[in-house]
């Protein structure tokens, strides 16, 4: 038995017991800054240290940093010690440097001089030393410096086991840090051998070695798989007494297997019918050995076997193709559900959310939906119930969407503050889908408001506003419900909102019910109206001026309120002028005016105004008559919307800043007759909302820097060097580096779902010092704002050293397009300021989804879709290798589906897919045959719209 | 891949931090005060992973961790690692110190950081598993603990430092403030996980 403890220091011992007695901070603090005077003084004392001084005092200093003191000298001792000969001394030194010493600091030249010598020194403890640093740190420098000898020492028979295997990850960090330094080409074969090294701790590094290089390169390194297969069956019908010292608590190698099978997720199932059918073995050996009993009852013994599962599992799912592993997978994890240890039933629902998404086992999932439910309700751990969630959501679909979300609703009152957000939007979410009776989706909303009002975000609300206007059908039950919702002594502001848009539109028809007068609604409203923001009380004030419209009979009920004092003397000049103009407005204006201002809203896609909004900002002589004069006044609320920017005034409050603006300045029945064309407030507010929402972000740069103009104008024109062809590598995927240079790096985390999307982007500061002034703008070029709605959320202005922040915006996709978004990013970084233009990789494609249909179908819709226009061909060059799997995966990363069968010519490829709009679907078929002989490729698109034919060919053709 | 390693006892007070990937110092006090927040407040029953961490890597990042009786140990890994697999982890490192120290507790961390460290770094290396035996872990450190042995004699003799020579840290001291702290914290095995013995 071992013993480490039999040697210590025991200047450092006393050390460490003197901190441990003091009776208060302040005590402890005294002591430290004693020793560390002490430690100091002997440092730069005249007497020479000896390397045991060293060694003790840098160890001090080592405890000291972790009882959280900075510690800022040192290290020319501790790098001191690197050269010193004696072991305990380097180890010492080299510890002190991966612990404290960063990657930038100057002292990094003298720590590479004494790796490089204890590289090649003759003694393999001192060369791990070395290797152990580097894999610690792993700097660009040091891969520039020793980088290309490391590779030598991994594949030569002449290095020890534990050298090779510290090798290896030490290779594995410095590709990390500097991906094309090392050239590694000439290595590749004898890497992928090391799968066959007969020590498993070689195999385990070289695996994670290989893993990193496969995802840079898979085709380079392909011939992994056949060997990580014969690996893993080694492993796996070896008996536990085989690999000895490699068995945990009776699991053989479970790191290992774990490792092989992750690495086996980054190909398709083999193609090799040996090795393909030796994998499925294995595979169903895993899960064979689950129904076992278990040879221990240890919870270590059936971690293990577990992580082997899991991961085999996960590989079933990843290669998607034999539906009969799938099912049992799906079983395996079915029984995990009801396990009695937490850990299994949180890891069964985050694989089976994997597996809801298979065709295959969508089906076999929804068998589980009522255990997963009672998870939801009865787990005492948040992560498992957050799990349980995603699961819910993942396997909803038009059978069970009332089920489901009438139980996500019901959880939600009880559910975690911390995951109440993310629940809201999926229920809305899945709601708005899966709705078939939209008075259901009516209802939804409303609960959602009701039960967690406050984490309904704006365009939820703006949503059902959307979709009860658009459809008569739900008018009436809306405005009733709202009714009845508001009659609740205290409910939140986000229900008086969407009651007030609602009534002040559709008011009328609940008007006929004694119980619902219009005196009711008046005064049911102006109960609330007390207690509700700014914003809200704007909202309110056009939904009093929509009621004189409606009902005439409470005019002077609502100019009374319109009228007082409290209103006409508000301090809040938007209500103060809101108040003013409306009480002139119902004074002054004929029954007909009212009628014609007051009109109810026209249905939703109503682009115009938010083209029309922007055409009066920039050029007001443009705008027609009747709208120059409200133009002119624009001046002022504009004015106020740039001052008050950081609280990124919400639609309705803007448009009632102008509205308000027009009749103070202006005053009379003209400017009245001017409002017109942006009808006074709610509707106007929140029918051109989303597209208001973008204006009103779109002028946010313009308050910043100096003039909205210039931003866009560098914006469009000077994409930052790179952009381009980044943003060219997510056309066929959804997450990935978007950017990235020496002080920042730019991630991309996206989700499409029909129409909508979830773009999160990550702004990584790589550098050690904060950035500020950290502002991300959207820019939506031409008319891509018509096409796209976006929600941005506002990014943090600093950006600390090594942090990463995320900026989310939600995406709706109007109408087809073909520009890209702008990112307009700037910072400072010490002193001076940064800019950067890149594309948003949001692309028409991504709002694809794939279909499936057998081949009659397919045809009759080819067939069908025969107009020239209809149709796009391209034949082009092959610029990759015309690998099938590869191909199929780009083609399913398009978004479009892989339907066998159809094509005599197995060779081809036909895929079909519905592009969602807001506006409209349109089926897309697609067949792209390959010729191997020539590396041609000819595509051929067809689908309703001639222009979506071009833009989808335009981009698949450059992905062969 | 493992970005951070971090042990802590119940109170809070941090017992070893190694990160594989750079953050400035402040941070890393900043990452260990979280982390130590979000673990402490569970149950000992609920399961052993996490997410909600914000310090460390953004979206793609899982803390794994055990309750021993006094001590968190905590991994935070990415997407990339197997949650058993590191909890099998943390049950080996935990069973490795067991043995180097001879039923190893609290104490042992405090008064030997830098061999703990050693340890770690022989089970991992830049934030990816390295040696996931035992035995052979245990191998690799007697012979440093033979070099050490070997240096020290050399010392002894060289340089008459140590009068004390290996008196043991906490074993039989002349010093009575130091046998006190032996009785504030117990030295049986307090790392036994409730209900689980080694």
């Amino acid at each position: 038995m071992p013993t480490v403890k039999g040697d210590g220091m025991r200047g450092l011992a006393v050390f460490i017991s003197d901190i441990r007695n003091c009776k208060s901070k302040e005590a402890e603090i005294k002591r430290i800054n004693k020793e560390l005077a002490n430690i100091r003084s002997k440092f730069k004392g005249d007497k020479t240290l000896d390397g045991y001084q060293k060694k003790k005092y840098v160890c001090k200093l080592l405890f000291i940093f972790l009882l959280g003191h900075d510690i800022d000298f040192g290290h020319m001792e501790a790098v001191n010690l690197l050269s010193s000969n004696k072991y305990t001394e380097k180890q010492i030194g080299y510890l002190f440097i991966s612990v404290l010493v960063g990657a930038s600091n100057e002292l990094m030249k003298l720590v590479i001089q004494s790796i490089k010598n204890d590289l090649t020194s003759r003694n393999p403890t001192h060369i791990n030393l070395a290797l152990h640093c580097m894999a610690n740190i792993g700097s660009r420098e040091m891969a520039d410096a020793v980088g290309s000898d490391i590779p030598k020492l991994l594949v030569s028979g002449d290095t020890i086991d534990s050298v090779k295997q510290s090798a290896g990850l030490t290779l594995l960090r410095l590709l990390r840090a500097s991906p094309d330094m090392i050239p590694i080409g000439e290595w590749t074969s004898r890497i992928i051998h090391l799968l066959n090294d007969q020590h498993m701790g070689v195999v385990t590094s070289a695996t994670s070695l290989i893993e990193a290089l496969v995802r840079k390169n898979p085709e380079e390194y392909k011939g992994c798989v056949s060997l990580a297969v014969s690996r893993l069956s080694r492993i796996v019908t070896s008996s536990y007494t085989d690999l000895q010292d490699y068995t945990y608590y009776f699991v053989p190698a479970p790191w290992l297997s774990v490792k092989l099978l992750r690495l086996l997720q980054n190909y398709p199932p083999p193609e090799d019918p040996s090795v393909r059918t030796r994998l499925t073995e294995c595979l169903e050996t895993i899960l064979n050995k689950a129904q076992e009993p278990p040879k221990s009852k240890k919870v270590q013994h059936s971690n293990a076997k577990n992580a082997v599962l899991f991961e085999a599992i996960n590989l079933i799912i990843h290669m998607d193709s034999d539906p009969n592993l799938l099912v049992r997978a799906c079983n395996q994890l079915g029984q995990f559900l009801q396990h009695k240890e937490t850990n299994l039933r949180y890891l069964a629902l985050e694989s089976m959310c994997l597996l809801a998404t298979s065709e295959f086992s969508h089906e076999a999932v929804k068998k589980h939906q009522d255990t997963v439910i009672t998870a939801l309700k009865t787990e005492r751990d948040v992560s498992v119930r957050q799990r349980a969630v995603d699961l819910l959501y993942a396997m909803c679909d038009r059978s069970n969407a009332e089920e489901i979300v009438g139980e996500m609703l019901e959880y939600l009152e009880s559910a975690d503050y911390s995951i109440r957000e993310e629940m809201v939007l999926k229920v809305a979410i899945l709601a708005e889908k899966y709705a078939v009776d939209y008075t259901w989706y009516v209802d939804v909303i409303l609960n959602l408001i009701r039960i967690a009002g406050d984490y309904v975000s704006e365009e939820v609300w703006y949503r059902v506003i959307q979709i009860v206007i658009n459809r008569d059908d739900v008018q009436g039950y809306a405005a009733k419900t709202v009714f009845e919702a508001l009659q609740a002594p205290a409910c939140h502001e986000n229900m008086v909102k969407v009651g007030g848009y609602i009534l002040g539109e559709f008011g009328n028809l609940i008007a006929g019910d004694p119980r619902s007068s219009p005196l009711v609604q008046f005064q049911l409203l102006h109960s609330k109206y007390h207690l509700c923001s700014p914003n809200t009380r704007g909202l309110l004030l056009s939904t009093y001026i929509k009621f004189i419209n409606l009902f005439p009979e409470i005019k002077t009920s609502i100019q009374e309120v319109l009228g007082s004092d409290n209103n006409l003397r508000n301090p809040d000049v938007e209500l103060q002028q809101r108040c003013i103009e409306y009480l002139q407005l119902s004074t002054v204006a004929s029954s007909d005016v009212l009628a014609t201002v007051l009109e109810e809203m026209p249905p939703f896609p109503e682009r115009e105004s938010s083209i029309l909004a922007k055409l009066k900002k920039k050029k007001p002589t443009a705008a027609p008559e009747g709208e120059t004069k409200e133009k002119e006044h624009r001046a002022i609320p504009q004015a106020q919307i740039n001052s008050s920017e950081t609280s990124a005034a919400p639609p309705a409050a803007s448009t009632t800043i102008t509205l308000g603006g027009s009749s103070a300045a202006g005053g009379g029945t003209v400017d009245l007759l001017g409002l017109e064309p942006t009808p006074p407030a709610p509707s106007a507010a929140v029918s051109s909302g989303l597209n208001f929402l973008v204006d009103v972000f779109g002028d946010q740069p313009s308050s910043t820097t100096n003039g909205f103009d210039s931003t866009f104008g560098s914006g469009s024109g000077g994409l930052t060097p790179g952009a381009e062809e980044n943003y060219k590598k997510f056309i066929c995927k959804q997450n990935g580096v978007l950017f990235e240079n020496d002080l920042l790096q730019i991630g991309i985390k996206s989700e499409y779902r029909q129409n909508l999307a979830r773009v999160g982007v990550f702004f990584g500061n790589k550098t050690t010092f904060q950035f500020t002034n950290f502002v991300s703008d959207l820019v939506l070029p031409g008319n891509l704002s018509s096409a796209l709605s976006v929600q941005p959320k506002p990014v943090d202005p600093t950006v600390d050293g090594g942090a990463q922040v995320q900026q989310l915006f939600n995406i709706e996709c109007k109408d087809e397009f073909s520009e890209a978004p702008l990112l307009n990013i700037s910072f400072t970084y010490s002193g001076k300021v940064q800019r950067l233009c890149l594309k948003l990789p949001v692309i028409i494609n991504k709002f694809l989804e794939a279909a499936e249909m057998n081949s009659e179908a397919f045809f009759t819709r080819w067939k069908a879709l025969s107009l020239p226009e209809q149709e796009c061909q391209k034949i082009f060059k092959a610029q990759y290798p015309q690998d099938t799997e590869q191909v199929k995966q780009k083609i399913l990363g398009f978004g479009l589906s892989i339907l066998l069968g159809i094509d005599p010519n197995p060779d081809n490829f036909v895929s079909s897919g519905v592009l969602h709009t807001r506006n409209q679907q349109v089926g897309c078929l697609v067949r792209l045959e390959p010729n191997k002989q020539m590396q041609m490729y000819r595509l051929t698109i067809r689908s309703t719209k001639p222009s979506i034919s071009q833009a989808l060919g335009a981009l698949l053709e450059t992905q062969f | 891949m493992i970005k951070a390693i971090l042990v802590f006892n119940n109170h809070g007070k941090p017992r070893l931090s190694k990160f594989y990937q750079f953050y400035p110092e402040d941070l890393q006090h900043q990452i260990i005060r979280e982390t130590f927040h979000l673990v402490s407040k569970r149950d000992d029953s609920v399961c052993n992973f996490l997410e909600g961490g914000t310090l460390i890597g953004g979206s793609d990042y899982k803390l794994i961790y055990r309750h021993y009786a006094t001590l968190y140990f905590v991994f935070c890994v990415d997407s990339s690692e197997s949650e058993l697999g590191i909890l099998d982890l943390i049950q080996v490192f935990v069973e490795t110190l067991d043995k180097c120290f001879e039923n190893v507790c609290e104490l042992d961390l405090i008064f030997h950081v830098d061999k703990v460290h050693y340890i770690l770094s022989e089970l991992v290396m830049g934030g990816m598993v390295l040696e996931t035996n035992m035995t052979e872990i245990i191998t690799r450190i007697e012979e440093q603990n033979k070099l050490e042995k070997q240096e020290s004699r050399e010392n002894l003799f060289g340089v008459l430092h140590r009068v004390g020579g290996n008196a043991g840290i906490y074993g039989k001291t002349n010093d009575p403030e130091l046998d006190s702290i032996q009785g504030h914290e117990s030295h049986s095995s307090i790392f036994l996980p409730k209900g689980v013995r080694l």
